[in-house]
């Protein structure tokens, strides 16, 4: 017999969410042990977050309750402060003994955010663990390193995210380059950028050293600077020292190498905005109807100069015309302002299309379907209330990172 | 024994070196502006070979994206950096002969590496489904705005685009100032991309262990809400903490103060031995419910003050001695200039084969045993055409000719940040004709 069986196509949506099914798949890190040991220094504690997410069976040794105290506004839920609650996912917590020497000895990785020389005055250093386990990998992470002139002068210097983005030179480049007084002072990222940065850093680099290892068979040690984390990775004050010898200021919503590319101000709230391409500025300037001003700024070189001045011309006719359309209207152009040309089966000239979205509040962003189906948050239920925390957000097919237990207490997308 | 810092500086100057950890890893990237380039330029640093495709002319896009319009020699330095130690091939994917080609150069690959918008690489025949048919141990990395499933998924982004649907854009900025400010230097691309090189990271390590390939989706706006605190705080109290100007909320005092000498410092406070600390040196610092918004407040202008009387040398001297977090707040050309970074490698200067000596960063992370290194930044467009083409596939010179006569393949166009420099000759660069491979 026949079977004629109609089967619909599943969509490419339908597909992805089948491949990265949790299911009953194993994490790809489930073989290694990892310890981190530190007090406040968050920046070690997100290194160890990260390879518990992919399953790293990670222990988090303390040497006092400090990092539990470090919570916005002294918010807390029971005795944790809200970092602490985040970046403690998977992890088995003790307080240090002296018994801790054979965990660390039996440890893949070891974690350090204590000051430069601390553990190794206490005989559980690098140079005493490498000497007794060749194959550690050992991964230090403080303000300025564990070698260098400076990192010896400064060891006893703590380790914070501000103090790291200041020395990254965040501040000097956010805010406004026409406000004066104190509104002209340098202005603080506001999430903890620098020791979010070192600590992936750290996590990176710990992964590396695992991959090496099973070809040589030993360990090293690895050194993370949070003081130099941001600028290692995206490389501008060392391209503009070079260049210009000459620092950049604030800013503002201008750039210096795309433009518009910032916040504006639009009828009804704030907008981002992004015109990565002369095709897509020139879109914009269409749907704003602002043709005139295109043979003045038609080219990216045009709209991008060390003279702020120069920029704050067009940067304030936009900020003029933008104010007269709400965030729907814009999106909405810009959606419709994308035309793909096909060429035979493929892609074809690109039209141009301003990126715009809407600057979201949290609530917002909750309420967005799109978080929830990607299951970008997990809820935790403590003491009858349920708390939210964020995600992983490595989605993996065969070997899904995943949180299984925050503090003990399992978690539920 | 030998004291901690020289002992540790001597591991990391004097040690015996290995082979570079990723030696052997073959990458290709389909990849523009930051996010995804950076996940191939930190695989390249540490000895992956990294094949980057672009489009004969132009390149990509970035190319152009040069700080204040500046060049080096024809070189955009933002776009040699982030793409760094790779060979670059410059491909048509209109033409169907290149698709070939693209498609030959992935299904030879270890990782795979595209954030293009969500669907094209599919629409390219390089899609992960069709990928994995002729290499199923393939690690492939898409990188987008919002992930390659859900409502939003095919939606436009970028950098700050992302830190806008996040929410994260509403964090910076002075609490009585009705403005936002983006977080600088493509926060929203570069902390993304190194969460991707994570993931990449992890999958070798399992595909190690058993063989298996697998999918890997990293979205530029999950990574952000991933250490986004104030979504737990907004759970627990209904209030979202917004923009508090310079105070760190999780440290009090804390904030950017003016000194005696008029520079300024960074100061964070966040345990209660450095608080104790502090308040031996400011009178009237008192403890009690510290952390309080409008007591983080009351304790700045006390801090402030105490700042205004003090240099930035003696506050430092303070730091130092008492283990406060105190710190300078740098600018671009002190960054430069800092001794400290120089030192520690974190600057380093490349003597690249087309441009000459050029400073950049250092890699990413100190290893001891097997360093980083920053061999040369990027190359023109289609520069290693010949090179990859038969090294990778083992064309000819003639049926490379071919290709390039036929369109298939093709070069730069005469315009900085694609072309080589004025002084480079075609006859005397045996990489350019393929003849040999890079040094180092």
């Amino acid at each position: 017999m026949i079977l004629f069986l109609r089967v619909r196509k599943m969509s490419r949506d339908e597909i992805l969410k089948n491949i990265f099914m949790e299911d009953e798949k194993p994490f790809a890190l489930q073989d290694v042990k990892v310890v981190e040991i530190c007090s406040e220094n968050f920046a070690a504690a997100i290194a160890g977050s990260l390879l518990a997410e992919v399953g790293a069976k990670v222990t988090r040794i303390e040497f006092d309750d400090e990092a539990k105290n470090i919570t916005p506004f002294g918010v807390k839920v029971e005795d944790s402060g809200i970092p602490y609650l985040v970046e403690t996912r998977n992890k088995e917590i003790i307080r240090y003994e002296e018994k801790v020497k054979d965990l660390l000895l039996s440890a893949d990785i070891v974690i350090d955010g204590m000051p430069p020389g601390y553990l190794d005055d206490l005989g559980i250093g690098y140079r005493q663990l490498y000497e007794l386990n060749p194959r550690i990998i050992y991964v230090a992470v403080s303000p300025f390193g564990h070698f260098t002139s400076k990192a010896k002068e400064f060891k006893n210097l703590p380790d914070s995210d501000l103090t790291a983005q200041a020395y990254n030179g965040y501040p000097t480049l956010i805010g406004n380059p026409y406000l004066t007084d104190k509104h002209s002072y340098p202005l603080k990222a506001g999430i903890w950028a620098a020791w979010t940065m070192a600590g992936v850093n750290a996590a990176v680099a710990s992964i590396i050293a695992l991959i090496e290892r099973s070809k040589s068979g030993k360990g090293q040690f690895i050194d993370i600077a949070t003081n130099d984390a941001l600028v290692v990775i995206n490389a501008f004050p060392i391209i503009i020292g070079f260049l210009f010898n000459k620092p950049r200021g604030r800013f503002g919503t201008v750039d210096y190498i795309l433009y518009p590319f910032g916040y504006y101000r639009v009828k009804d709230g704030y907008i981002a905005l992004a015109t990565p391409t002369d095709a897509d500025f020139r879109s914009l300037l269409k749907i704003i109807k602002r043709w005139d001003l295109e043979p003045d700024w038609r080219y990216s070189l045009d709209r991008i100069s060390d003279d702020l001045d120069r920029i704050k011309i067009l940067d304030e006719e936009l900020n003029k015309t933008l104010k007269n359309f709400t965030t729907e209207e814009l999106i909405r152009a810009a959606r419709r302002a994308r035309r793909i040309k096909m060429l035979g089966k493929l892609i074809g000239r690109f039209l141009g299309e301003p990126v715009i979205v809407k600057l979201n509040t949290l609530k917002d962003v909750l309420e967005e379907e799109h978080w929830r189906t990607r299951k970008a948050f997990l809820a935790l239920k403590v003491d009858e209330k349920e708390i939210l925390i964020p995600n992983t957000p490595i989605k993996m097919s065969e070997t899904p990172a995943r949180i299984i237990k925050i503090l003990n207490r399992e978690v539920k997308t | 024994m030998m004291d901690y810092f020289s002992f540790i500086e001597s591991i990391i100057k004097n040690g015996k070196k290995r082979d570079e950890p990723l030696k052997g890893l073959k990458v290709v990237e389909v990849t523009h502006f930051i996010f995804g380039p950076n996940v191939g330029r930190i695989l390249a640093q540490f000895g992956a070979e990294v094949v980057k495709i672009e489009t004969p002319g132009e390149g990509e896009r970035f190319r152009i994206g040069a700080v204040f319009g500046r060049f080096y020699k024809k070189c955009n330095l933002v776009y040699g950096i982030v793409n760094a130690n790779k060979y670059f091939i410059a491909a048509d994917a209109r033409n169907a002969k290149a698709r070939e080609i693209i498609f030959e150069l992935v299904r030879r690959a270890d990782v795979f590496i595209e954030n293009l918008r969500a669907g094209l690489a599919d629409a390219m025949g390089i899609g992960y489904l069709q990928v994995r048919k002729v290499n199923p141990k393939i690690i492939y990395l898409s990188c987008s705005g919002y992930g390659q499933y859900g409502p939003l998924s095919k939606a436009p982004s970028f950098d700050v685009a992302a830190q806008g649907v996040s929410s994260v854009a509403l964090k910076t900025g002075w609490e009585d100032v009705d403005e936002f400010y983006k977080l600088p230097d493509y926060f929203g691309d570069y902390l993304p991309s190194m969460i991707a090189v994570f993931a990449v990271l992890s999958a070798l390590y399992y595909r190690e262990k058993t063989g298996k390939g697998q999918y890997i989706d990293v979205s530029q706006t999950e990574c952000l809400l991933r250490f986004l605190y104030d979504l737990t705080y907004y759970s627990l109290t209904g209030e979202e903490i917004g923009k508090t100007g310079n105070i760190d909320p999780t440290a009090s005092p804390s904030g950017i103060f003016k000194t005696a000498d008029g520079k300024f410092v960074a100061i964070a406070v966040l345990t209660e031995k450095q608080f104790k600390a502090l308040a031996e040196l400011i009178e009237g610092l008192e403890n009690e419910d510290r952390l309080k918004k409008e007591r983080i407040k009351e304790l700045n202008e006390k801090v402030e003050k105490w700042v205004a009387n003090h240099s930035l040398e003696e506050l430092l001297e303070i730091a130092k001695k008492k283990g406060i977090p105190i710190s300078p707040v740098l600018n671009d050309v002190e960054i430069f200039e800092d001794p400290w970074r120089w030192e520690r490698g974190s600057i380093v200067k490349v003597k690249d084969r087309l441009i000459g000596e050029v400073p950049v960063p250092g890699p990413f992370a100190v290893m001891s045993a097997t360093p980083g290194k920053i061999k040369w930044i990027a190359r023109p467009v289609g520069y290693h055409n010949r090179l990859i083409l038969k090294k990778w596939l083992g064309l000819s010179d003639e049926e490379i000719e071919k290709l390039e006569k036929e369109g298939v393949i093709g070069y730069w166009d005469e315009m900085p940040g694609m072309a080589p420099p004025p002084t480079w000759k075609k006859e005397d660069d045996p990489i350019f004709k393929g003849e040999k491979d890079e040094p180092g």
